[in-house]
């Protein structure tokens, strides 16, 4: 508005706002998909409008409703439970050699463990209810959020704890005052990643072992040819797991707005 | 009055290396109120026996003393200048200045009255509430010698806290330094890699040796005071050029003698 341009269309504006490029994004994407499916698509591959007619449909479903609050019941659970363990975890990790020392070997193994490969295994000792559920959904999570904390705790600028030090902080002081500020864009990294994860885990898990939910409705979906529904509800899951991650990066900028101070991109 | 005597500090060496020695038998006593700049090879252990003199990290043998008190761990009579600034990033200026007050338990009124005096002291008024992200080098600098000052310590522990700035800035920030000390001396421990510097500051320059680190030797500074008024005319003066030439040509024996 203070430039003297006037109402002439702005391309450089236009394109400096992000939902019109996003926006070009998703037509293009969506055009490619719709032309593609209606020349070589077939009968396994709906077309662009098929879906969208099927996604509405699927939003009016109280059966759809239904499967995804079943299912995020364990992402909820197991992904919380993955953030309250995993950020002390880090924390001591990061902080004490000793606790580094005991936890690192178990935290390799879930580091390297195919977790989709023991699922079975974990039904077979803890059934096939909720708790096995959140158990894959917090194993997928929890390693991100560990890693990503202890990466933080241990880039945090040495001569930041020497000056709180010198003017008489403790140990509690230096937590609170540098340590605790100074990792919380690395923790909150961790829960980012940890998230996407968590979502991972909780439709593996229904498609893998147990069909309730959202994987349980995918596996009916595929077993009655309704490919339509089939690509609604992925489309779906990626819109709660972006919905997700959009609440998360709120967080973060709210939370640590000094973060992308430092950033080397502009 | 500062007494080191007899200082020997190890780290220890990685896996069965043998320790490192950083300090050999150091022995300095550093007078009130008095300027001293501290001038050595790179690694020869200037940082680490400032952290001992701060009391930040323990030494094997000999002993500290300040004001004949042996140190035992940090003191807020003993504030720190740090070449990376050490600035707290998600705090404000006001709050940065104000830090070691508030963690010695000040209330808010006094603790922020005090900061924003040392922020006018340091020529930052206005930028009370601004990140340290939004400031230049020098202004970061500035607020990390307002922490400093707020505290009023009787010992300022500064390592080579103009080392990371431009020359102008460094030359602003010296003169500001001086006129500062000028008005409310206090003991000054000044780490520098700059032989300038060191001459133009200081009343005594301690020249170290390299690896283990220990005095080599102390050399007095003739310059008159206060110089903060004419720092420029100062660095022309043959009294300058004959230290600087006597300060290289001992720095430059030890670096032949190093590599
Ligand atoms: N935490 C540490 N662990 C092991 N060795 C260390 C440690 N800190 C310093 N040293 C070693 O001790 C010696 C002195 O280090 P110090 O940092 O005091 O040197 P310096 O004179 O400040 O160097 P510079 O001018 O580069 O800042 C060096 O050889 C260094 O490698
Ligand atoms: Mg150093």
């Amino acid at each position: 508005m203070s430039s003297a341009e006037g109402p002439a269309l702005n391309i450089d504006r236009l394109l400096d706002s992000r939902w019109f490029l996003r926006a070009l994004a998703f037509a293009a994407f969506a055009l490619v998909w719709q032309v593609y499916a209606t020349a070589a698509g077939g009968f396994f591959v709906p077309t662009f409008t098929e879906t969208a007619a099927a996604i509405g449909r699927q939003l009016a479903s109280p059966e759809v409703w239904q499967a995804f609050a079943t299912s995020n019941i364990a992402m909820v659970l197991g992904f919380g439970l993955a953030v309250v363990i995993g950020i002390p975890l880090g924390f001591l990790m990061g902080r004490f050699r000793l606790a580094e020392r005991a936890i690192n070997p178990y935290l390799n193994i879930l580091l390297v463990t195919p977790l989709a490969g023991i699922i079975p295994l974990l039904m077979m000792s803890l059934g096939i209810g909720l708790a096995s559920r959140v158990i894959v959904v917090w194993s997928f999570a929890i390693v991100m959020v560990v890693v990503n904390t202890r990466a933080g705790v241990r880039q945090v600028d040495r001569s930041l704890i020497d000056m709180v030090r010198l003017f008489g902080a403790g140990e509690l002081g230096v937590w609170r005052r540098v340590i605790l500020p100074g990792s919380l864009p690395a923790v909150l990294a961790g829960v980012r990643v940890a998230l996407g994860r968590a979502v991972t885990g909780m439709v593996i898990v229904e498609l893998v072992m147990v069909s309730v939910g959202i994987g349980g409705l995918i596996l009916r979906y595929q077993a009655f040819f309704r490919f339509a529904e089939l690509y609604g509800m992925v489309v779906l899951i990626i819109l709660e797991a972006l919905i997700l991650l959009a609440i998360v990066d709120w967080v973060q900028r709210k939370a640590t707005p000094w973060a992308s101070m430092t950033s080397i991109r502009d | 009055m500062i007494e080191i005597k007899g200082l020997n500090k190890y780290f220890p060496g990685r896996g069965r290396s043998e320790p490192v020695q950083a300090l050999r038998d150091v022995d300095l006593t550093i007078r009130d109120n008095e300027f001293l700049t501290i001038l050595g090879p790179s690694g020869c252990g200037k940082t680490t026996l400032l952290r001992n003199i701060a009391g930040l990290v323990p030494w094997d043998t000999g002993e500290i003393l300040v004001d004949s008190q042996p140190v035992r761990g940090p003191s807020p009579e003993r504030a720190m200048v740090f070449q990376n600034f050490a600035l707290l990033p998600w705090s404000t200026v006001l709050a940065n200045v104000a830090i070691g007050l508030e963690i010695r338990g000040e209330p808010r009124g006094p603790r922020e009255a005090k900061a924003r005096e040392l922020i006018e002291r340091v020529g930052l008024s206005g930028f009370e509430d601004r990140l340290p992200g939004e400031l230049s080098g020098g202004m970061q600098q500035r607020v990390g010698l307002a922490r400093a000052l707020a505290v009023d310590p009787s010992v300022l522990l500064m390592d080579e806290p103009f080392g990371a700035l431009d020359e102008q800035t460094r030359r602003l920030l010296q003169e500001e330094l001086l006129r500062i000390w000028e008005q409310t001396p206090k003991t000054v421990v000044f780490i520098t890699h700059s032989m300038e510097e060191a001459v133009l500051l200081g009343d005594r320059i301690v020249l170290m040796s390299a690896r283990p680190g220990q005095v080599d030797d102390i050399i007095e500074v003739p310059l008159a005071r206060p110089r903060s008024q004419h720092i420029n005319e100062l660095g022309e003066s043959p009294e300058f050029a004959s230290i600087t030439t006597h300060l290289w040509t001992r720095l430059r024996s030890m670096q032949v003698l190093n590599t």
